[in-house]
């Protein structure tokens, strides 16, 4: 059946990337970026949250099932944490969700877990850049999830 | 064996309140408590039917009182993963271990078919989960349509998390219309047993019953054994051994080093 | 102190799954699967895992009541069984047996479905008791019985997942029948093929070789198609033709009419699509057809029956393992309900009541037996309530307010009725219009037997005692009947000790039934009937050596259009039906937290491309407009339905799909036409939304 996309041109397949972002270092570390002037691609969209180690497994499966082609998950590195030990979580939690995909038949590298501080606004461009390419070369989640 | 038990159970009884076990009913077999003075010669042995959850209702009823317990392996570690979770209280428990057969062990495809203190049966070896690295071998893409495949049979019947003892959530994730599109059949991939499979993570011991139970006949156990592997190899944590440590959730373990796991890429 | 785990049947479909119900100190606080049970082998779908959820909810009647003005006062039982004693007593007396009906339960045990048509026939002098077949399977019964001469399943549920080919029609069998679906999907994985003819994209059509998406109500055409197929190619199975049948010849007079070029034009399945899966349906080695509702609740249900019979008999897959024509019943009890009479045709066992001899054995047996012509069916009542022809009803377990279609007409027949009584766990939405409720037990308090689709008598256990002052079904019948007075026959009286005596007294006047008793039952686990005498093991598969009626006899029919087409005014088609988490008027399943919560209010499938013509958003409220009403809900825009044509489940009575659909009957089983009806989709404007318009000024301003 013909839908009424097809007829569409298609634009050149931009990654979609999910960045969820601890409030404390990530994201200063983000901004740090931006007022360094530090360019980065514009394929991410963050999220803060409070903590890495709020990041739940239903929050990047989600993202990914409504259309994200990454994931990227930054926290503060360990011992930094501002809840003390927020990031443990984290460090189990989005290995494993890794390798869960993985199992699943889904490439893991669409889900990436980095510790940027809030000093470490040049490190936060160069793992955004990395992965945006890592990302689009894997290319759409689209041809990886069942949709409807 | 089942002789042997039923002395125990006689022996142990006047220090508790009341023995969990299996009991037979109509054509099979089902968690049953039995009272001092109760008849037991409908006792009975299974690789079915976990008990950890009936022990968790009833001492939610009766924190009061000391119960006794028949524990295969896969019972006790459950139990222990509960207590660490203060869904069940050890010390108000009494443990009476049953290591399972040839057969049965075979029928669960379990590594460790016995609890730590064995009271009753012959201890046999685990079985050596080789479909595991069977299943590893397939590429990425044929992974992928498994998957997709037994996962588009799910008729959300919720028998995996029902039947599990480690899912004790009063409010459960999958039942949000936020993450799992609530009233479609089946549930949207990957959202429910991906969900799922990661909050198995640290808890689940391997017993089997989701499969088992699954109308669909989805090879659950695969993923879940996959994940507990990971556990055990990376962060050392084997679920349901120690009641002493805290969850691995809790813990303090993390990876040092980023690359520690490697996922297939292939 | 007390935790045990109790095996019974569920109370929701005809699968007849095992359960156990977790008891903790008389309450019922979970559900367990049956490991050892034959069928489920220890699966349940959700509603199965859910089945004790609604037993302890505080909506449960625990007290009989009246009604006062519009209100119910509580009263004691015997003032209320004097109550209905007294005014059934008056109303026989009055104007006659017959302007009082009964309402048997295809939710109550057997035990109580027959004490509810021996109340009726024996005490009352009545043929007027039926139940809620009549809207479900009501042509099946008519239909195979023509044909084969047993209007049941032929084969047994465990049997489908090793037939080689499966021709699923009208039944979304992973939602109606989760158990079942699943041993269809089993079936697949092992090989077989699968072909789904269904209007909707249901879960079994992503499995299926071939999906067919007929035109609702169309269903005679594509069936005659395949047989054309199968008989221009000579794929019949002459043999069986020839040994087994008769009256083959007329059928090509008919089937010739309908080469699969003309199908398409009627049915919109495409001709080499039809040919092809009636081939696979033809050679296999085993084929099975499954069907349920899709296929019966049209005007032309019996032929559809009928049709699916000769498209068996022509290819001999009947009487085989994994073969047959296998209607799935919808309601737990809805086969026990028909076999043991509450039917206004036939005593228990299939016994015709117009039938001399067998009017003589249960006049014998009982010591009273009405006349011998047939009673009113259930449409029929409510019509004659509704001209004061039928003064009292006395309905079991049924909610024919929002089950029978054209629900305003069903309204003010009851409204009209000089006396109704209804004997209920819940308050239903009938129960509300009764003069006397009566509260009865549910299925986790009673004890009996349930038979499942595939003629597979179980039997139910209490867990625990009533609910309140809540009482079994079978003890309520028993003390209206003796207060109404009981005949003086052997098996006149209506006093028994428990349910195991009155399966006995089944077992000995109803010759399917013979050799079926409790203890037998609670020895082998089910029995399937024919099941005749004490040693009779029972029969997993029916029409094996010939079929019950001598030969299996061919029906050819023509197709006839649906009793209402489409039109400018009504352009698109409503079908009807089931969503996996919820139960039919929604009594119990919408008091399931689990289960409300899957599926919380109505809604209407719509096809993208219709939605967008009408410019109808995502889950925009909207109003379905028929000839008799209209109902508003929330639209859902999904694939699952093809253009044309949308589809609404029926459980939800404040969207109520009935008050749509078309009272129209078939000639034969008067069943109506709940699948399809014509309707048309309206916006609701902003103009008509006050709440909306003042909302948008505040913001305005």
């Amino acid at each position: 059946m013909s839908s009424p996309e097809s007829n569409v041109q298609q634009p050149p397949y931009e990654p979609k990337i999910i960045g969820f972002l601890c409030n404390w270092c990530s994201y200063a570390g983000a901004d740090l970026a931006g007022t360094s002037r530090l360019s980065y691609p514009p394929n991410i969209r963050i999220v803060r949250v409070q903590c890495s180690g709020r990041v739940s497994p239903e929050l990047v499966l989600k993202a990914f099932h409504e259309g994200a082609d990454g994931v990227i998950v930054l926290g503060c590195h360990i011992g930094d944490c501002h809840y003390i030990d927020g990031n443990h979580r984290t460090s189990k939690r989005i290995p494993m969700l890794r390798q869960l995909l993985a199992y699943a038949g889904i490439e893991p590298d669409r889900l990436r877990l980095e510790w940027v501080s809030a000093a470490e606004g040049e490190r936060f461009a160069t793992i955004v850049k990395e992965f945006t390419e890592t990302v689009r070369e894997l290319g759409p989640i689209k041809r990886v999830m069942v949709t409807g | 064996m089942l002789e042997a038990l039923r002395k125990k159970i006689q022996e142990i009884m006047p220090q508790v309140d009341g023995v969990i076990a299996l009991r037979r009913v109509g054509k099979g077999t089902a968690p049953h408590l039995f009272l001092p003075g109760d008849d037991l010669s409908e006792l009975a042995l299974s690789p079915q039917f976990p008990l950890p959850t009936p022990v968790r209702i009833i001492q939610a009823k009766y924190p009061d009182k000391r119960f006794a317990v028949v524990v295969r392996g896969c019972d006790e570690r459950q139990l222990v993963e509960m207590a660490k979770r203060r869904q069940i209280f050890l010390d108000k428990l009494t443990m009476i271990g049953v290591a399972c057969t040839k057969e049965q062990a075979e029928y669960c495809r379990c590594e460790m078919p016995f609890p730590k203190q064995v009271d009753i049966g012959e201890t046999v070896e685990g079985i050596p989960q080789t479909f595991l690295d069977d299943f590893l071998a397939k590429p990425r893409e044929e992974r992928l349509a498994f998957w997709k495949h037994a996962f588009a049979k799910c008729i959300k019947c919720y028998g995996c998390r029902n039947i599990c003892p480690e899912c004790f959530c009063k409010e459960c994730v999958l039942e949000d219309n936020l993450w799992v599109t609530s009233g479609t059949v089946p549930p949207p991939f990957p959202m429910f047993h991906l969900i799922r499979a990661m909050h198995t993570v640290g808890k689940c011991v391997a017993c089997g019953e989701c499969e088992r139970t699954c109308p669909a006949d989805i090879p659950l156990t695969i993923l879940y054994k996959l994940l507990k592997r990971d556990v055990e190899t990376v962060f050392h944590y084997y679920a349901g051994a120690d009641p002493n440590e805290p969850p691995l959730m809790d813990s303090t373990i993390f990876l040092a080093d980023m690359d520690m796991l490697h996922p297939p890429r292939r | 102190m007390e935790y045990r785990n109790v095996p019974t049947i569920c109370t929701y479909c005809g699968t007849g799954c095992g359960l156990l119900l977790e008891v903790l100190d008389g309450q019922v606080v979970g559900t367990y699967p049956d490991y050892a049970h034959p069928v489920s082998e220890g699966h349940l779908c959700i509603k199965g895992w859910n089945a004790g959820a609604f037993v302890h909810h505080p909506d449960r009647l625990t007290k009989p009541l009246f009604r006062k003005g519009n209100d119910f006062v509580e009263v004691s039982w015997d003032e209320a069984l004097e109550r209905v004693a007294g005014e059934l007593k008056r109303i026989r007396d009055q104007y006659g047996p017959d302007a009082i009906g009964l309402f048997g339960s295809a939710k109550a045990t057997n035990e109580a479905n027959y004490l509810m048509q021996k109340l009726a026939r024996a005490v009352i002098g009545t043929n007027n008791i039926d139940h809620c077949a009549r809207l479900c399977h009501a042509p099946s019964v008519a239909g195979l019985a023509m044909t084969f001469g047993s209007g049941a399943m032929t084969n047994s549920i465990p049997e489908l997942e090793n037939s080689r080919c499966i021709l699923v029609t009208g039944s979304n069998t992973t939602e109606g029948h989760p158990i079942i679906g699943a041993r269809i999907m089993r079936a697949k994985e092992r090989g077989a093929t699968l072909i789904v003819v269904d209007p909707r994209d249901i879960q079994l059509a992503r499995f299926a070789d071939f999906h067919l998406r007929q035109r609702p109500g169309t269903d005679v055409a594509w069936i005659n198609g395949m047989i054309h197929v199968i008989l221009r190619e000579g794929l019949e199975n002459k043999e069986f033709i020839a040994t087994r049948t008769e009256n083959f010849d007329a059928l090509w007079e008919v089937v010739k009419e309908y080469p699969p070029e003309r199908v398409e034009q009627i049915t919109g399945i495409p001709a080499d699509q039809l040919a092809a899966a009636a081939r696979a349906y033809a050679r296999a080695e085993s084929a099975a057809i499954v069907y349920a509702m899709g296929i019966t609740q049209h005007t032309t249900g019996t032929d559809n029956v009928v049709s699916l019979a000769n498209l068996a008999m022509v290819t001999g897959q009947i009487g085989r393992p994994s073969t047959g024509v296998n209607p799935l019943r919808g309601q737990n009890n809805v086969q026990g309900a028909c076999d043991v009479g509450a039917l206004p045709n036939v005593y228990p066992g299939y016994q015709s009541v117009t039938d001399e001899k067998v009017r003589q054995k249960f006049l014998e047996a009982w010591g009273a037996a009405p006349p011998a012509r047939a009673g009113f069916t259930v449409t029929e009542m409510v019509d004659l309530a509704g001209v004061g022809a039928i003064r009292a009803l006395y309905i079991m377990g049924e909610n024919p307010l929002l089950s029978d279609p054209n629900i305003h007409h069903a309204r003010e027949a009851l409204e009209r009725i000089e006396f109704l009584v209804v004997q209920d766990i819940f308050l239903s939405e009938t129960a509300q219009f009764a003069h006397v409720v009566l509260p009865a037990a549910s299925f986790a308090e009673t004890s009996g037997t349930f038979t499942a689709t595939d003629r597979r008598v179980q039997l139910v256990r209490q867990a625990i005692p009533p609910i309140g002052e809540s009482r079994e079904d079978w003890q309520i019948i028993c003390e209206i009947a003796r207060r109404l007075g009981t005949p003086a026959g052997p098996y006149g009286k209506f006093d028994y000790a428990g349910t195991a005596e009155i399966m006995d007294e089944i077992a000995a006047l109803t010759p399917i039934y013979g050799g079926i008793s409790h203890r037998r039952l609670e020895e082998l686990g089910f029995l399937q009937w024919p099941c005749r005498t004490p040693d009779d093991p029972g029969t997993p598969i029916l029409h094996t050596e010939q079929f019950t009626r001598g030969l299996g006899r061919f029906q050819p029919v023509h197709y006839r259009d649906p009793a209402e087409l489409t039109d400018k005014e009504y352009p698109f088609i409503l079908t009807t039906g089931r969503v996996m988490f919820h139960w039919h008027t929604g009594t119990m399943t919408r008091r399931s937290p689990k289960l409300h919560k899957e599926v919380p209010e109505g809604y209407v499938e719509i096809n993208p491309l219709d939605a967008e013509r009408l410019q109808i958003g995502k889950s925009e409220r909207i109003r379905l407009v028929s000839r008799r009403g209209a109902v508003e809900t929330k639209a859902w825009i999904t694939r699952r339905v093809a253009p044309g044509v949308v589809f609404m489940p029926f459980h939800f009575a404040e969207a109520a799909a009935n008050v749509l659909t078309n009272a129209a009957l078939d000639p034969v089983a008067k069943i109506p036409e709940y699948k399809v009806c014509a309707v048309r989709i309206e916006k609701i404007t902003e103009v008509e939304r006050p709440e909306k318009l003042v909302a948008a000024r505040a913001g305005a301003s």
